[in-house]
């Protein structure tokens, strides 16, 4: 009797452990195939639309696994940490990642394949994007996306209130009041107020404004007047003329806001614009206007960054070919096809092909926004996050009213000590 | 005293109160969640319709017009029942040698694998499974669940195995059962309670769990708390099936939890008034 049943435990465990084993075997690398980790961005859903092509052409097998920008960004961390070989070509964001990913030694060096590549032609990418990808004159990178912060409008508001497309800073706070005053349930402005989320938003406005993050002597940059003032504006026109409870929102929630036809003005990045014209996601996707980012004290000088690029893991085993896939993704025709999308690519090329998709205002607004862009809507660091908390924190604090001055002081300084720490 | 100042009727009244308010404390989201998963984007936005609106069945077509959807529902399945039979398998013997042979410091060991934050876990696990080859299979996902359920049965069945007299196995023993014999014919029917309290405990946290699916999944094997972000993309959201998806996800949880309601209480308070 007892022996039946030590017997039958035993059996069980056996078999347990044998189906895990067995199970365990499936999977594993193979060299026709790329296997490419990506995130879920209109980019993504445009280009791999048609990998068949690439497929039949090549002969390679190509797998794709998408993610949230937040989850890819763990994933990569983990696998790569881990000399993943399973990974041969990676969506990656060109400010915040390819330098602590360069710095760990996660990336392969990319430059030969791309210069001498005449028919795929790198020159052709636009320079702050190549920038964006290049460290040390070593190629990391393709980028793929680029974005531009630009104003959203309310077509119908403004023509109600007799008012022309604000042109500068001062003019949208007289044109955000005008507006809010003739219509109770629209507040005249609307923007990012969270913490991190704000500041690329802000950056903009710093810009415009002639101050920057980083002073030339390479401490920090948001003590000087010029930042003062830029903090205080944006942080006056969220509490004067923004919606309650701005200092929580990121861009789904302003964006929430805008499309509800609660406010009348919104700047925030072209590359979100569907939402905003898209009918069923937009109560004012007939009224909707887009126009450059205003001029500040130093002019208009809104973001103009790379958002996205393609990368190749140094710990790929299959890096010819991985290659092989990122040039069919970022060629012309490609960019061609990623931009009649709505995502705006590097390639100076396909810039000048008509979009009849980008509503016209729009489309003229990403022209000059950049010829007149910054290239980075954030410190340029290793550690970006922590960046954006130090630099974000007095936004939060000129919305809530609070006393700008002491908290820029402090942020200066933490700024300062920060960036000293980043470059031992 | 006591007791008549418990029933007294202020004290009924009182307690009727704070249960109903908790009660939709708890249940808020949950009504908000399944009403917005019958909204247009645009109305779930628009706080004037939160309770008036034109409902739409249209973000459940999306949600099971997914061709995965139902892949990552069996996923899901498999992963939840693997994990928990076999840390049940594990878990039920091991608490009861710990709790009859008084092996408190392995029950000490155990409980460390539940203080662990699980994310420090990712980077080791990852790159063992890697070298195994086992990465995007089930069987690491099974294994990593394995590694959070094992320890929480252990001690729910060491407080149930307390309430089980020793006595009883005492008397099976004489009667020529053995150690195990004694276990299997006259403690386990005794504590089935308890085991379907771990066991309940034990699967929905495999079905939750997201960190664990996210890294050790593969294309073939991702599980549904990882499959929702898909309606998340980097310049939209689509509320409308993102929440129609968790009430999907959520549903076979809260009916299991209602069916198996009776057990969890009474594994709950098995072992606690003793003595």
């Amino acid at each position: 009797m007892s022996m039946r049943y030590r017997r039958s435990w035993m059996l069980a465990a056996t078999a347990a452990t044998g189906a895990m084993v067995l199970a365990g075997c499936a999977g594993g690398g193979n060299e026709d195939t790329i296997n490419i980790a990506v995130a879920n961005h209109p980019w993504t859903d445009a280009v791999l639309a048609n990998v068949e092509e690439f497929e039949a052409e090549t002969g390679l097998n190509v797998e794709v696994t998408s993610y949230t920008e937040d989850q890819l960004s763990q994933q990569l961390n983990v696998r790569l940490n881990a000399n993943a070989d399973d990974i041969d070509v990676m969506m990656v964001r060109p400010l915040q990642e390819i330098r602590t990913f360069d710095r760990n030694g996660w990336l392969a060096d990319l430059t030969e394949q791309a210069t001498s590549d005449e028919e795929w032609d790198w020159a052709d990418f636009q320079e702050g994007p190549q920038e964006s990808v290049t460290l040390d004159d070593r190629v990391l990178g393709v980028p793929l996306a680029t974005e531009r912060e630009v104003l959203y409008y309310r077509t119908d508001l403004l023509e109600a209130a007799g008012l022309d497309v604000p042109q500068t800073l001062e003019e949208l706070e007289t044109a955000a009041q005008t507006i809010q005053d003739q219509n109770p349930d629209v507040y005249g402005f609307v923007s990012r107020g969270a913490r991190a989320a704000a500041v690329t938003q802000f950056s903009s406005f710093l810009y415009s404004y002639g101050a920057d993050w980083v002073a030339e002597d390479g401490s920090s940059g948001i003590g000087t007047p010029e930042a003062r003032e830029a903090y205080t504006f944006y942080g006056d026109m969220l509490r004067n003329y923004g919606p309650p409870g701005v200092t929580n929102m990121s861009w789904p929630e302003a964006m929430g806001i805008f499309t509800q036809g609660r406010a009348a003005f919104y700047t925030e990045a072209d590359s979100l614009y569907t939402n905003a014209t898209d009918p069923s996601n937009s109560t004012v996707s007939d009224v909707v206007g887009f126009a450059q980012f205003p001029e500040g004290p130093a002019g208009s000088r809104p973001t103009n960054v790379p958002s996205w690029a393609l990368a190749v893991p140094a710990s790929s085993n299959n890096q010819d070919s991985a290659w092989e896939f990122i040039r069919w993704a970022t060629n012309q025709e490609n960019t061609i096809v990623a931009q009649e999308n709505g995502v705006i690519g590097a390639r100076a090329s396909a810039w000048e092909t008509e979009m009849p998709d980008i509503p016209a205002d729009l489309a003229a607004a990403q022209r000059t926004s950049a010829e007149v862009g910054v290239g980075y809507s954030h410190p340029v660091v290793l550690n970006v996050s922590r960046a954006r908390d130090i630099v974000g924190d007095p936004i939060v604090t000129a919305i809530e009213g609070g006393d700008v001055d002491a908290a820029l002081d402090s942020a200066d300084r933490a700024f300062t000590e920060f960036l000293a720490s980043e470059n031992e | 005293m006591t007791t008549r100042s418990l029933e007294s009727r202020g004290f009924v009244g009182l307690r009727a109160v704070l249960l109903i308010v908790f009660g939709l404390i708890c249940l808020a989201p949950i009504v908000w969640m399944v009403l917005a998963s019958f909204k247009t984007n645009i109305d779930i936005y628009d706080p004037s319709s939160t309770f008036s609106f034109t409902p739409t069945l249209q973000n459940y077509s999306a949600v099971f017009a997914q061709a995965d959807f139902l892949q990552f529902f069996i996923n899901s399945l498999i992963i939840g029942v693997g994990s928990t039979g076999l840390a049940l398998l594990i878990g039920v013997p091991a608490a009861f040698s710990m709790q009859r042979f008084g092996m408190a410091k392995s029950s000490g060991l155990v409980l460390l694998s539940r203080v662990i934050p699980h994310v420090t876990l990712l980077v080791p696990w990852y790159f063992i499974f890697a070298s195994l080859q086992m990465v995007g299979g089930y069987s690491s996902l099974v294994i990593s669940h394995m590694f959070i359920s094992v320890p929480l049965i252990v001690w729910v069945m060491i407080g149930v195995f307390e309430g089980v007299p020793e006595e009883l196995e005492e008397a099976a023993r004489v009667d020529g059962l053995t150690h195990i014999g004694a276990f299997r014919r006259i403690v386990i029917p005794l504590v089935v309670p308890g085991i379907a309290t771990s066991a309940i405990l034990s699967f929905i946290f495999s079905w939750n769990n997201f960190v664990f699916a996210l890294v050790l999944s593969g294309n073939s094997t991702r599980t549904l708390p990882v499959a929702i972000f898909n309606f998340i993309g980097y310049a939209s959201i689509d509320w409308g099936a993102l929440m129609a998806a968790c009430v999907s996800i959520t549903a076979p949880m809260i009916v299991m939890a209602l069916l198996g309601q009776k057990y969890v209480v009474a594994g709950m308070t098995a072992g606690a008034v003793k003595g």
